[in-house]
């Protein structure tokens, strides 16, 4: 989805950040267009949470530019920024009720005194709390109180919301609840967000667009399905979603592992001669049937078996080559036993 | 066999110990209030025992007399300004240390440590000396009462900076974060968020301030006149004329006014716990 400067909510350009000698934020270039939901994932000290401090004015910038509306906000202080954060611990007010952590906002910007009643009770609505007003955040649960920080930053209508692992200090049911629930709601208002996460999972399921940082660039920014089937770099691929490397030596006449051991695999093309590194994911595997007959295959020994709930998992070895497969259901073979793997190009990555 | 005599000896001895030295404490901070607190209702004209008569006679008299109320007011006075002064000064520059970068931090911290440690002889002479000679607008300050609250907060100050210091650690910063997110300046941010949220230690810092100042006697002793002395400075003074039950209601009354405050300290500390953990 390309966005020109023109709709664009917020234009992050060369941007750069750094803590002494560690380059947290290393020339970052990002737009959001207007009513866009662009996630930063990465993994800890990728630069995701740096960058987002930056946007939200908590940071000083080392260069480059941060636009909002067209207009440049990098050195406008936090407080004179249009901009609101969903805290991962919430933040909440402890000495101010549910109704006055969310009319704060509104008094600093000097909202009229019934247009902020009506949008109290309007965002608390949209944030499913109506009726806690006068509870304090303490008698709140986990759940309740982002609930509460999301109304009280929607409440203020930003140019841009900024996520910061809003969910990530949440049990996994209630996460999976809210995320859904800031999915509905971005559908429903449209508004423009930042959201920072190291969930591949919350990133998937409710971006417009995933960048993914590492070292403190983004190595990648693109639809959520763009990123997940075609990574364009390695950390990409092996970021998102499980995977298993097998790191390979390709000769004239062989391919071998580690240890210059010959190992059986089969693969449709095969790659230049040299070091390289052949990666496929668990779930995308054959382990019986069809295995076979599909282009790229490899004889290896069960190691040992996990049963995951949905699925089995084989981890299998072949040599100094490792890896598991993941099959739905037992396949009625045992630890020790060599069977046949075999995947379609379209599953196998291959780095070097 | 002696292992079991052992284990059964052990606990008793100690907790045999533990009440003898938890007796002797509070006897050992409770016998001189006490003996105070009963010599104040002897009916004599002297400090002694046994008591013949019980009364409040030395009540009434304290309170009759214009010197000594005076000096409990003049007291009071100087605490409640003293507890103004350094609670103010000692909380902006905790909280200045806490949000900014200051160079040689450590040796400002000490600095500002070091009146706390100094005799009040030293310090009492020391600003005797140096706004002995002082006045403004013809306004003498040797002998005022505002000389003397300067003079307290210098001890006070320091206390209430280190209170404060530590407090401040306590405070997510996010939430201060989250107040300028939402469009709150650095002052409001103060008033609205902060204050709030250190309220506790901000009510004991008064408040110790405010004792602090009530039960200083050597630099009061230094820096008043007839007019401005405290209670203990004219405590010590009738001691040397007259050791009347008076004295022993003076003490009373400065002892009582101290557990008050320790209460309120107590009090404030236990509804914010149960704030928090409701």
């Amino acid at each position: 989805m390309p966005v020109t400067a023109v709709n664009s909510a917020l234009e992050l350009k060369n941007v750069v950040r750094r803590f002494g000698s560690v380059v947290a934020v290393n020339d970052v270039s990002l737009t959001v267009g207007k009513g866009e939901f662009v996630t930063l994932l990465g993994p800890s000290g990728s630069g995701k949470t740096s960058t987002l401090r930056l946007i939200g004015g908590f940071e000083e910038l080392d260069g480059g530019s941060i636009r909002l509306n067209g207009e440049r906000i990098d050195h406008l202080p936090a407080y004179q920024r249009d901009t609101a954060t969903i805290f991962q611990s919430g933040a909440l007010f402890p000495h101010k009720t549910v109704a006055e952590n969310v009319a704060y906002g509104l008094r600093m910007r000097k909202v009229a005194k019934d247009e902020m009643a009506k949008r109290i009770a309007q965002s608390l609505d949209t944030v499913r709390l109506t009726g806690l007003e006068n509870r304090y955040p303490a008698q709140l649960s986990g759940g309740q109180k982002q609930r509460v920080a999301l109304a009280r930053s929607l409440a203020v209508r930003p140019a841009i919301l900024l996520f910061d692992e809003p969910l990530s200090a949440l049990d996994l049911s209630l996460r999976l609840q809210l995320r859904a629930e800031i999915k509905r709601l971005h559908d429903e208002l449209k508004f423009s967000a930042i959201y920072v996460t190291h969930d591949q999972g919350e990133a998937m399921a409710m971006s417009s667009r995933v960048a993914v940082m590492n070292a403190g660039s983004i190595e990648q920014i693109d639809t959520p399905e763009t990123v997940f089937h075609s990574p364009s770099s390695e950390f990409v691929y092996t970021f998102i979603g499980e995977s298993c490397c097998l790191p390979v030596r390709v000769t004239t006449s062989a391919i071998q592992d580690k240890n210059g051991e010959e190992v059986g695999l089969v693969l449709a093309h095969r790659p230049g001669e040299g070091d390289c590194r052949i990666y496929v994911r668990p779930s995308r595997l054959r382990l019986v049937g069809d295995a076979t007959s599909l282009p790229n295959r490899l004889r290896a020994r069960i190691h040992f078996i996990e049963f995951l709930g949905d699925v089995y998992r084989y981890h299998l070895k072949s040599g100094a080559l490792e890896l598991a497969a993941d099959h739905a259901g037992a396949i009625g073979r045992n630890v020790g036993d060599t069977i046949d793997i075999g995947w379609r190009n379209e599953d196998m990555r291959i780095f070097r | 066999m002696s292992d079991a005599t052992h284990r059964s000896i052990e606990p008793v001895v100690l907790r045999v110990l533990v009440a003898a030295f938890t007796i002797f404490i509070i006897g050992y901070i409770l016998v001189p209030i006490l003996v105070t607190l009963v010599m104040s209702f002897n009916n004599a004209a002297m400090i002694r025992f046994p008591i013949a008569n019980w009364s409040a006679r030395w009540y009434a008299d304290f309170f009759a007399s214009g010197q000594w109320t005076d000096a409990l007011k003049n007291s009071i006075l100087i605490a409640l300004g003293t507890a103004v002064i350094s609670t103010t000064a000692g909380v902006l520059c905790a909280w200045a240390f806490q949000r900014f970068h200051i160079p040689f931090r450590d040796m400002w911290y000490i600095l500002i440590m070091m009146p706390l440690f100094m005799p009040g002889v030293v310090l009492g002479l020391g600003v005797a000396i140096a706004f002995g000679g002082l006045s403004i607008g013809g306004y003498a300050f040797y002998g005022s009462r505002e000389l003397v609250m300067v003079a307290h907060s210098l001890w006070a100050m320091p206390l209430v900076f280190m209170l404060m210091e530590a407090t401040f650690k306590t405070i997510d910063y996010r939430i201060v974060e989250a107040s300028h997110d939402l469009g709150g300046g650095p002052v409001r941010t103060f008033f609205e968020v902060v204050l709030p949220l250190v309220s506790t230690g901000i009510v004991s810092s008064m408040l110790f301030a405010f004792v602090i100042s009530l039960n200083e006697f050597v630099m009061a002793l230094f820096l008043t006149d007839r007019d401005t002395q405290t209670l203990p400075v004219l405590m010590w003074l009738s001691l040397r004329s007259a050791g009347t039950p008076r004295l022993a209601v003076a003490s009373v009354i400065l002892a009582l006014t101290v557990f008050a405050c320790l209460t309120i300290i107590m009090l404030w500390y236990v509804r914010q716990l149960r704030k928090v953990s409701r």
